[in-house]
């Protein structure tokens, strides 16, 4: 007896004439739905859901964020070993920056990600991996914006400018790895509650970046191992590095 | 456009590193203008350069507020204050006025 499988095209049409119309019109409005809100729904609540092209076979399923860059297949042990993408900078930075993935590891979800690591939530709002929210707001319009201040020192401003020594990318794993810590109340943070703000500090190893301003300039811009997050709930407000 | 001035109180006592400067809000249904001191870095707003009332209770929600009109001081009818606004506020001898050499560092 020769088996129907659900590929053979005949089998499918003679199942097709005997499903109701309605029933059809109802299939197919549901595939419209589920392949418009899978992305959205992997992205709002971190699901592995696979894409309708997945479920045919044509493409592998998104994997989650956290899940590590494949290795490339086939070679050697020793050449898969994976090598820091800036290994000046890697020394002076908190653990924890993802790594570069090749082009052909990337995945949908990893496409969708802003710096790599936020995840967007709509309405140009983005949720970064300890859960911290990057929202529209400050005077540059959005706080990403504004917190890109601190990646530049700004030699002419009056007083104290803290400047992360890195890249976006890098200065918000640094931003969600104080928080974590700070929130947890590890060895070395601060943290205060002024008039519905929060107030974080944590220390880091290493050197993370520097004292900009005019301060910083007349003691020679010494170097800065400390974070200082002010949030509003979960909204980051600013971030700086500090003495 | 940007402006050749910078025109502060004092580092941020709140946060520490940004500027308590002087942020006017144009209320036109009421043509006034009102000041208060708003930190361009962790927007906390105070009433005066005395920086001893802060005002928390906005209009608008996550933004900071004009202590008048409780609208956002990140609207376009605010902007940060010049030398005659802060002359006409009375704050002249309130605060410090840097004059930049970079332009385009104030905004
Ligand atoms: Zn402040
Ligand atoms: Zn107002």
């Amino acid at each position: 007896m020769a088996r129907r499988t659900s590929n053979d095209p005949q089998a499918i049409a003679n199942v097709l004439r005997l499903i109701p119309a309605k029933w059809l019109v109802g299939m197919l409005v549901a595939a419209v739905l589920y392949f418009f809100l899978q992305p959205k729904l992997n992205a709002w609540f971190g699901w592995n859901l696979p894409s309708i092209a997945a479920m045919a076979g044509n493409e592998t399923p998104a994997k989650p964020a956290s899940t590590k860059p494949a290795q490339p297949e086939l070679a050697s042990t020793k050449a898969t070993e994976p090598k820091p993408a800036q290994p000046k900078a890697a020394s002076t930075k908190p653990s924890g920056e993802p790594t570069k993935s090749t082009a052909s590891s990337k995945t949908q979800q990893q496409d969708d990600l802003k710096y790599r690591i936020l995840k967007p939530l709509g309405r140009d709002r983005y949720e970064s991996p300890a859960g911290l929210i990057y929202a529209p707001g400050s005077e540059e319009g959005h706080r990403l914006s504004h917190i890109a201040r601190h990646l530049e020192d700004q030699p002419d401003r009056p007083g104290s400018h803290g400047v992360f020594d890195g890249d976006m990318a890098a200065f918000l794993v640094a931003i969600d790895d104080a928080y974590k810590r700070a929130r947890g109340h590890a060895k070395g943070t601060k943290s205060r509650l002024e008039d519905g703000m929060t107030i974080y500090e944590a220390p880091f190893d290493q050197t993370i970046g520097y004292l900009g301003g005019t301060e910083g300039a007349r003691k020679k811009n010494p170097k800065l191992k400390k974070l200082r997050l002010v949030l509003r709930d979960r909204n980051l407000i600013t971030a700086f590095p500090i003495q | 456009m940007a402006k050749p001035f910078l025109i502060f109180v004092k580092q941020c006592p709140v946060c520490g590193d940004g500027l308590c400067r002087v942020r006017v809000c144009h209320d036109l249904q009421r043509g006034r203008l009102t000041g208060c001191i708003l930190c361009d870095e962790c927007e906390t707003v105070w009433t005066d350069p005395t920086l001893k009332q802060k005002f928390l209770r906005g209009k608008v929600e996550g933004t900071p507020c004009c202590p008048d009109c409780g609208q956002s001081l990140w609207e376009t009818n605010s902007h940060w204050a010049d030398i005659p606004e802060v002359c006409l506020l009375g704050w002249y001898d309130s605060v410090q006025i840097v004059r930049k050499e970079n332009r385009d560092q104030i905004v």
